[in-house]
Parts: C-alpha cells; structure tokens; sequence
C-alpha cells in the first residue's frame, strides 16, 4: 500500500516538473502557420477597421491568428500586398501569386504601420 | 487654355513622380536586440518587418518596428518581452527620427563607409537621443545601412525585476540591418 502511494507520489510531481518545463518554461514558439485563425475577414474590412479605430483594432487583432482575402497589389521578396494597404512578411519566400488575383493569406496581426499607412501581418502563408 | 491645363498636370505628376522615386524605403529591415549576460541563457530578439525611409537629398531617415514583429527563440522570453518590458498592448511600435549626417548618394559606392545617424528613438511611451556610427553602401538601386548602438532600460522606463536581473544585461545592444530601394 505504501510503495503504492510513493509510486503515485513521484509519478505526479514527475508528470507537474514535466509539464512545467515543456508547457511553460519551455512551451514551443508559436506556429502560426498550424494555429487556426481567430478572425476571417475581407482584406477591406481588416484595413477599414484599422482606419476607424486603431485603438480597437489593436485591441481586437494584434498578435492573433487572422485569415484575410483580398487582391495581390504587390509581391517583392517576401512581401504581398493585399489591396494595396495590408502588407503579409512571408518567413520562407512564397510561390509569388500573380498580381490582381485574389487570395487567402493566413498570418500573424503585429499592428499598424504608420510609415507606410499600412497593417502588417508577419508569419504568412497562402492558402491553397 | 485646355491643353496649358493638361500639359501643366502632366508636369506636375511627373515632377512629383521624379521626387518620389527619390524616396529609399525597406519594409522587411532587420532590427535585433540582445541583452544576453555570459553564462545565462541568450537574451535576444529579432525583427524582420521594420520599415524605413530614407530622402536621399536631406538624410532624414525615419524607421518604425512594430514589438510584436520581435521573435525569440523562447516563446516564455516572448511573453515577457510583450507583456511585462515593452507592453506592446499599450505601446505598440518603436520609432526612430533621425538624420545621416553629410549624406550624399552620389558619393555613395559597394564599399561601406562610416556615417554618423544621430536621431530620436521612442518607444514603451518614452524618447531618447541616440547617436551611432553607421556603415553605409550603396549597390545598383539598393542603399544598405548597418549599424548598432547601445540603450539601457532605464531610460525607456522599463523596469528589470530583481530576480531576473543578473540575467539581462544593462546595456543592450540593438543592431540594424536596412536595405533600401527607390
């Protein structure tokens, strides 16, 4: 009986050291490209509620998931840009989609750009 | 009288086309940070989605980052990094205004040269002067700034935790890697 209640005893604090170290300390960095997104919307309302109401748009999709579809206006590099307004960073360099053609970018939100007057999505990937 | 009018507008849209075109500008510049202590673990973020202007005839350069584009290695480092240092909820960008001293880009040849860009770096709500010796070079139509300078905490109002400060550094040192194209 008591060798049974040690065994279960280490058996939890190893699960929790475990858990601990894998789940918190050393929880993987986020892949964007495998999480689900927390908003699909349309490239226009993305930039229109960010010219709204930067505050709340913020509030609303920085640093989530968000799925958006509109026009490829530009490809350079590692950037498309969306309806001229909405600029997705690609880690790797994608299959360059052609212009005017519409698509679904999944990525990262990181803010609004005022430089270039645009929002930018990091961590981007096409979806088929 | 019509055809002044037109002629006057194409001129004014190719004038204004000519200054534009001017205009060097980046939106995937590099920006890293590192705060590492030796013996402790690495300390250090990445960004790779700043933008940059740069006017070639006044030298002034602008560059934004936007704190959720740094990545650690760490997700937990991340964590910290947005939610407890830089609250990139409430302050969410990294400005800098500045200007290269003595530019001319004419002169300017694929062998970097030193130029000093002295400017104002804000950012979590605070501005700091912050003078820097940039390497500078120019490649077809691709102008290439890289540098580094040093900032500390304080002065941007970002508090260190006792506990972990053995393990971030005081100073930290930001480097930077712009490529420009008109």
């Amino acid at each position: 009986m008591r060798k049974k209640v040690v065994i279960i005893t280490i058996a939890v604090v190893l699960l929790a050291g475990v858990w601990l170290y894998k789940g918190y300390l050393y929880k993987e960095v986020r892949n964007i490209s495998k999480e689900a997104p927390a908003y699909t919307l349309t490239a226009d309302e993305l930039v229109s509620q960010y010219t709204n109401n930067q505050q709340q748009a913020n509030a609303d999709y920085l640093n989530k998931t968000i799925q958006i579809t509109g026009n490829v206006t530009q490809v350079s590099d590692s950037v498309v840009t969306i309806n001229s307004l909405i600029v997705c960073c690609f880690d790797e360099k994608p299959n360059a989609p052609a212009n005017s053609k519409i698509i679904t970018i999944k990525g990262r939100c990181i803010g609004y750009d005022e430089l270039f007057n645009e929002v930018k999505l990091d961590q981007c990937t096409i979806k088929p | 009288m019509k055809k002044i009018k037109v002629v006057f507008t194409i001129l004014m849209l190719a004038v204004s086309t000519c200054f534009y075109a001017q205009k060097y500008s980046t939106k995937i510049g590099v920006i890293r940070f590192e705060a590492s202590v030796p013996s402790f673990e690495e300390v250090a973020g990445e960004n790779k989605t700043a933008s940059a202007i740069l006017e070639p005839v006044t030298g002034n350069i602008a560059v934004l980052a936007l704190m959720k584009g740094f990545r650690f290695k760490v997700a937990l480092m991340e964590e910290h990094f947005n939610e407890n240092y830089v609250e990139s909820d409430k302050y969410p960008k990294a400005t800098f205004k500045g200007k290269v001293d003595g530019l001319d880009v004419a002169k300017l040849t694929t062998d970097a040269k030193p130029y000093t860009i002295t400017g104002d770096l804000t950012l979590h709500g605070k501005t700091v002067k912050v003078t820097d010796s940039a390497k500078i070079s120019k490649s077809g139509n691709t102008i290439t700034i890289t540098g580094s300078f040093q900032v500390q905490p304080k002065d941007f109002a970002i508090e260190i935790p006792s506990v972990v400060s053995k393990k971030v550094a005081d100073k930290i040192e930001v480097s930077y890697k712009l490529q420009l194209t008109n």
